[in-house]
């Protein structure tokens, strides 16, 4: 019992819908699900629901609508960007249970999955049929195929395949009014506009995915993973560019700098040099043959380019280590402080020894910490600051650096989100991209999804911009830095 | 509230999720408070903000079965085990948790004979079928034990408490397995009654402590502590830091789970035909996230079976979880059914698992489970086997 009639009314039709026990509006949860993976606090999470089905997920919907409260789909929150928080009191739903795969169709390269599924588990499960799903986000072992939707997310994998979008087909969505829809299709031309291109990238301001579509890519026959040492982070940064400018895409192209290698050393001992500036991790796969050219090619750019060290994965559980390595980056580096703020810009590959010395610089300017790991291929960016948020007005100079990080980033011709997304992490930068009329037409496009803006509300798009612009939302104002 | 937690260790973790996958109980309810993340971060509420001890919350912290699958999955190696069972010893005193019969039950595990006394009891009344099933007792529980034997004096075999109740059997197996590489073995019986796993799970780690000194004091230096129940073998390798002392430390440098123990010997063991198994290794979670030496369990069981098959669920926990299995049955049950699945997948003969908690519970469910020590020693005694004909000496395969 919350105290609040309309609140205790709202649980109890919910629980109704679903099952007592899949709605919770208990303190504890509630605190839990105000957060995701990023550094907002703020939020204030609603009755939390755990649907199962896709009519489940209509019936919150229903509720939500008829009684105007806002919504929230919420997968692993692993976010970044903050998409999970909840602004706005939202019912917040959970996807966790709607974990099922539905369907795998090898020939056709299709599978259906619920949106709770967890993107490794649903590799794991095409492993035995010679088959994966290409975007692995260094998240992959939590996070979920509906977050990865709603994101469109990235991962060091997806520079030949592509990002998620160009893995899904269709999409099953329910809309804030409690209609269903199907988004996309499996003809390799759905007719009509391409709404599901629309809804991937969406991060739940658009609906809730409740299945999914999906490509399926085969294994490669063959895989060679090298990793080169540098005495210089710029000199792996060229070499990125002139792998690409070469005419080779490799299947993964990834830089740490030596603050990262030294940390993931410490936590995984993956056989990275802790003595060079910088390490690049390039993966190359397909035919055994192509292969072995492809990385004697990238062997000869790293040398011209200054590599000090050249070395390939003996054999698969050195592969993997490696890989561990990079994937778990972000989590080692906490051995060094306990905050981190982890951007996420691209810019075009050219200028990625450009900006990054800018970056180094910015972090010295606020004498903060900065380590950096990206998908250099696409040019995607990764700095992390690193902090102890107990120290006095660090916050204040992390923002700072931040958003002149941002602004290298821009000017050098970048973008503000590789693949985490905007939430409410980049909101406010929105408008040093989009003129007021972009702007404008993307409030539209989210309003024939969610013309009362209950989806998601607040996030994405800046204030100022309707569905952004809710008062009660910014009610709630400690403010993003907790 | 002061849960008396580091804050350091506290602050080590960045809430980046990577742990949910490994943790059984966010598995099953997808529910953020049954993560570790979850848990780690309603920590941090009542010991920094003065969030209040509600039921949801302590709820959170008794479900969490202890398996520490989160550890080895966090980049930022937040000390998970140690902060739990600081939180639980806490609720225990502020009589939150642990209500005073199950307080009373724990005590009776340091109580060799009692234990025994009781277990002949609840043997007799399973077979007159008075003991319902969903109490996940083994299916049938010795009437009877043979006693243990003193061969020498090389290694002691660590005997415990229920284990030896129940299961002694398998010490017997160990104890043979252990001779047949010559080497002298002390069963420690009932010199070292408990080494207080379960009762630190509950938080009572006093009484864990009590037992700590007590088993240190009774048993002689210097002799190798030989150990065929992860669950303990990971408990008493952690009693320097438990007692903080250095006899405590000492002792913890001797303890060693038996493969760990064998693997660099095994050549001492007989070349024998391995079993026509195909067998599926389940490790219990406190030897392959506590101790982390389950590939031990491998290199010593591979010459002795004829495959080994992996299970595909990244060693997730079964649901034992010591008394966890009797206390949350419904949860536990959950967890197991995921656990049958994968090894319904691996389609094994035989699921070896090296902990009494996890074999039983795992049998409770329907599933054929032996201790690796089991299987070497019936691959021994099978080549032992009077009448048989003297076999040609096989090169061991090293599978696995
Ligand atoms: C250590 C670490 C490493 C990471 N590495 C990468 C990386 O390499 N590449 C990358 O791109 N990202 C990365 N991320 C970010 C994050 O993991 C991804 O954005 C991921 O896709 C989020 O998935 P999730 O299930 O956790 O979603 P959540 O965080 O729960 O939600 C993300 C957004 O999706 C929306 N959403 C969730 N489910 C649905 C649904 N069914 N329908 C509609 N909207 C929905 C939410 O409202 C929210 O806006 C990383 C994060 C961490 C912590
Ligand atoms: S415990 Fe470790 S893995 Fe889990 S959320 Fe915290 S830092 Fe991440
Ligand atoms: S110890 Fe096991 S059950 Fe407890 S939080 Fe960690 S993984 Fe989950």
């Amino acid at each position: 019992m919350s105290g609040d009639p309309a609140v205790d009314d709202l649980v109890a039709a919910l629980g109704e819908a679903l099952a007592p026990d899949r709605v919770r509006h208990d303190g504890a949860e509630r605190a839990l699900l105000s957060r995701d993976a990023s550094v907002f606090e703020g939020g204030v999470a609603g009755p939390v629901c755990f649907p199962v089905s896709t009519s489940e997920v209509q019936a919150i919907m229903r509720i939500a609508a008829a009684g105007g409260h806002n919504v929230v789909p919420r997968g692993a929150g692993t976010g970044l960007a903050g998409g999970a928080i909840p602004l706005g009191a939202p019912i917040v739903v959970s996807t966790t249970r709607m974990n099922r795969i539905l369907d795998v169709d090898v020939d056709d390269r299709i599978a259906w999955v619920e949106p709770g599924v967890v993107n490794l588990d649903l590799s794991r499960h095409l492993g035995p049929l010679g088959f994966h799903f290409a975007p692995d986000p260094s998240s992959q072992q939590v996070c979920t195929i509906g977050g990865n939707v709603a994101n469109n997310s990235g991962g060091p994998h997806c520079l030949a395949e592509g990002v998620t979008n160009a893995h899904v087909r269709a999409i099953e969505v329910v809309l804030p009014d409690g209609e269903v829809a199907m988004l996309g299709g499996l003809d390799a031309e759905p007719l009509g506009y391409d709404l599901r291109g629309v809804f991937v990238g969406g991060e739940g301001t658009l609906g809730i995915a409740t299945r999914i579509a999906v490509t399926i890519t085969p294994n490669p026959p063959a895989v060679r993973t090298l990793l080169l040492s540098f005495a210089e982070v710029v000199d792996a940064a060229n070499t990125v560019s002139a792998v690409i400018a070469a005419g080779c895409v490799p299947a993964a192209m990834e830089v740490m700098d030596q603050r990262i290698t030294v940390a993931v050393e410490r936590y995984v001992g993956a056989g990275y040099p802790t003595d060079a500036a910088a390490v690049l991790l390039a993966e190359v796969d397909g035919l055994a043959h192509g292969v072995d050219h492809d990385a004697e090619t990238i062997a000869t750019i790293g040398r011209a380019n200054g590599a000090t060290d050249v070395r390939l994965a003996a054999n698969d559980d050195e592969r993997a280590l490696l890989w561990k390595g990079r994937k778990t980056a972000f989590g080692a580096i906490a051995q060094i402080a306990p905050d981190y703020y982890l951007h996420d810009t691209v810019v075009p590959r050219s200028k990625l020894a450009d900006v990054l010395e800018q970056v180094y610089a910015i972090a010295d300017r606020h004498e903060l910490l900065v380590m950096n790991v990206f998908h250099a291929g696409d040019g995607n960016l990764h700095p992390l600051l690193i902090f102890d948020a107990r120290e006095p007005g660090v916050l204040e100079r992390v923002h700072l650096a931040g958003a002149e990080i941002i602004t290298a980033s821009l000017d050098a011709g970048g973008v503000l989100s590789g693949e985490h997304g905007i939430g409410v992490e980049k909101q406010q930068y929105m408008d040093r991209l989009f003129t007021d009329d972009d702007l404008d037409h993307q409030d539209r496009l989210r309003r024939a999804f969610d013309p009362t803006c209950r989806a998601n509300p607040g996030k994405v798009l800046p204030v100022g911009h309707s569905c952004a612009d809710i008062q009660s939302l910014r009610a709630v104002p400690t403010g993003v830095w907790g | 509230m002061d849960l008396g937690l580091a804050s350091d260790d506290l602050d080590k973790c960045v809430q980046c999720g990577l742990c949910l996958s490994s943790c059984p109980t966010y598995r099953v309810t997808g529910d953020e408070t049954m993560s570790p993340r979850g848990r780690i971060a309603l920590m941090r509420h009542v010991q920094h903000r003065g969030a209040p001890l509600t039921a949801e919350v302590v709820d959170a912290f008794e479900t969490c079965i202890q398996c520490r699958g989160c550890e080895p999955a966090c980049p930022s190696s937040v000390p998970y085990g140690h902060l739990i069972e600081q939180t639980r010893s806490v609720l225990v005193a502020s009589g939150a948790s642990t209500p005073w019969w199950q307080r009373l039950a724990f005590r009776q595990l340091a109580r060799p004979r009692l234990l025994r006394a009781g277990t002949t009891v609840l043997a007799l009344a399973q077979r007159a079928h008075l003991v319902p099933q969903r109490l996940g007792l083994p299916a049938r529980l010795p009437l009877r034990r043979d006693p243990h034997v003193v061969s020498g004096r090389d290694v002691y075999l660590f005997t415990g408490c229920v284990m030896d109740a129940w299961q002694r059997d398998v010490h017997h197996a160990a104890a043979r397995v252990l001779e047949a590489a010559g080497c002298g073995v002390t069963p420690t019986g009932d010199a070292a009654p408990c080494c207080g796993a379960l009762q630190a799970h509950a938080g009572l780690l006093d009484e864990t402590r009590r037992l700590a000194r007590r088993m240190i004091e009774q048993l002689e230096p210097d002799v190798p502590i030989v150990v065929d129940s992860a669950g303990c073998g990971a408990a008493m390798k952690d009693y320097g830091r438990l007692l903080d002392t250095d006899e405590g430390r000492a002792f913890a440098e001797r303890v060693v789970d038996v493969h760990e123990f064998l693997a660099p010997i095994l050549d001492r063991l007989p070349t024998v035909d391995p079993l026509d198994l195909r067998v599926a290794v389940q490790d219990p979670c406190h030897l392959r996230h506590v101790q982390r030496v389950h590939g031990a369990t491998r290199t010593v069981l591979a010459p002795f079976v004829r495959e080994l098959v992996e299970l595909d669920d990244d060693g997730l926990c079964c649901g034992a979880g010591g008394a966890y299995s009797v206390l949350h049955p419904a949860l536990a049950g959950t967890v197991r059914s995921r656990k049958l699945a994968a090894i319904t997948r691996a389609s094994a003969d035989v699921v070896a698992s090296a902990n009494p908690g996890c074999t039983m519970h795992l049998a409770a469910g329907g599933c054929a489970t032996l201790h690796p020590i089991e299987l070497i020693d019936r691959a021994l005694s099978e080549e032992r086997a009077p009448g048989r004909p003297p076999r040609r000496s096989r090169r061991r395969s090293s599978r696995g």
